[in-house]
């Protein structure tokens, strides 16, 4: 009965944090569309809340990876992984607060870390893993995203910029929508599929799915498709304003150089086998497609305080992750301690909108 | 640690992106170029040129779609 609770508070917190994945995430992937008007916010984000949907279904191996090469699948329980959701949903949350883009994938595999070290030392680490698909690929999506859209934006200038503006503008507005549709489907075949991997491993560990073989139930992938098209659709406007106007201003052909060099980069990696950041890259090619035209053309402000974000998410995701496992295991084995940490998190958000509801009423009368 | 990251791996994913990257930004604005000049050219009634540049719109816009798909079959096989 009790482990029977934790794996329901596992596939319903996983659940959250593909909710929340959809409401960070994917507004990368829009954002230079919305900037630049290519699309009307509305159809937009429902566009991509469609293409995330239906990447979800596309394609199943990602979810047979999930934490495999960094953490030690025998340190791996139910409540190592609820504590490393936590961690993971916290961590998006409180980026999400402050408008600024961050990987939920390195937010997860933070929470994982922190979690599996809580519980069983630094032996469950593998550190070479972490080294290999974390920490080379942050550094490498950016800085190459970076000087893709800007070699990209130099040569787009070079060959229309004697053209008419007007039609200019509508084509290169025209080339985000379907820039911007690789980029959503793309994430939705990736992002969605870690919600699958964990609830399915949270499956296997509690004997309802045999070990010896990953087979993905249907009611899962419709379940994690929905979260992330539901998050995607109800949320992301801080990012999007973030990503869109605040890192530079941009026009039609330098969000599509961001947009066309980021999926180029995404899909390169993709097919060698490198598993990259759309977040890192999207906020890569923006800043290199405004940097190209001129260099004060970007807020490094902005930037600063989204590298500092991307540089705290492993560690910050970590430590809420091993102080939850240390809270719930606190409460014993049993289910008591996952519950406590869950409704504890549910009544801080409750009380965190109720206040912010109130800031927005109060706001509106004076 | 050194040993964890694949050097040649990195390279050709710097190398094959900057192309992709790269092709895909001038293969649509070719499109864009073939398509204004095309227009300018029906309306200066030079006939000749106005088919060519709609041509070369034509041309890289295959192009540019053929990248698309690539893309989808990437992301489909992964």
């Amino acid at each position: 009965m009790g482990s029977d609770v934790i794996l329901v508070i596992v596939v319903v917190t996983a659940l959250a944090f593909d909710f929340t994945n959809g409401f960070h995430d994917t507004a990368n992937a829009i954002a230079t569309s919305v900037s630049t008007r290519a699309m009307s916010p509305r159809f937009a984000v429902a566009m991509s809340a469609v293409l995330n949907f239906a990447g979800a279904f596309i394609s199943l191996k990602v979810a047979a990876t999930v934490g495999s090469g960094i953490v030690d699948s025998g340190a791996v329980t139910t409540t190592v992984v609820f504590a490393g959701l936590v961690g993971a949903i916290a961590w998006n949350l409180a980026t999400w607060w402050a408008g600024l883009p961050s990987s939920s994938s390195h937010a997860l595999i933070g929470g994982l870390i922190g979690s599996a070290f809580a519980a069983s030392g630094p032996s469950a680490i593998d550190v070479d893993g972490v080294v290999e698909k974390v920490l080379v690929p942050a550094a490498v999506a950016p800085l190459l995203a970076f000087v893709v859209a800007a070699s990209t934006i130099v040569v787009i200038y070079w060959m229309v910029g004697n053209l008419r503006p007007g039609p200019v503008n509508r084509g290169y507005r025209l080339g985000q929508v379907v820039s911007g549709s690789m980029f959503s489907l793309a994430h939705g075949t990736n992002d969605a599929q870690k919600t699958m991997g964990i609830i399915t491993l949270a499956l296997i560990a509690h004997g309802n799915l045999p070990a010896d073989s990953f087979d993905v139930p249907f009611w899962v992938i419709v379940s994690s498709a929905t979260a992330i098209a539901l998050g995607t659709y109800i949320g992301g406007w801080r990012i999007i304003r973030t990503v869109g106007s605040r890192i530079i201003k941009m026009d039609p052909a330098q969000g599509f150089a961001a947009q066309g060099a980021g999926a180029a980069v995404v899909l390169t990696a993709s097919h060698l086998g490198f598993p990259l950041s759309t977040t890192h890259v999207i906020s890569g090619g923006v800043m290199g497609a405004g940097a190209a035209k001129r260099l004060s053309a970007v807020r490094w402000g902005v930037a600063g305080n989204i590298a500092i974000a991307w540089i705290l998410t492993l560690p910050a995701a970590a430590i809420i992750g091993a102080v939850v496992y240390g809270i719930s295991s606190a409460f014993g084995s049993g289910a008591l301690g996952p519950l406590v940490v869950a409704l504890g998190l549910v009544g801080l958000l409750i009380a965190a909108f109720v206040r912010r509801f109130a800031q927005q009423r109060l706001a509106a009368a004076q | 640690m050194i040993a964890a990251i694949d050097v040649g791996k990195l390279f050709e994913l710097v190398w094959a992106a900057a192309l992709a990257g790269i092709a895909v930004g001038v293969s649509f604005s070719l499109v864009i170029i073939g398509v204004v000049r095309a227009e300018d050219c029906r309306r200066n009634r030079r006939s000749g040129s106005a088919t060519a540049y709609a041509a070369l719109s034509v041309v890289s816009a295959i192009a540019f779609l053929a990248i698309a798909v690539f893309g989808i079959v990437v992301i489909t096989a992964k």
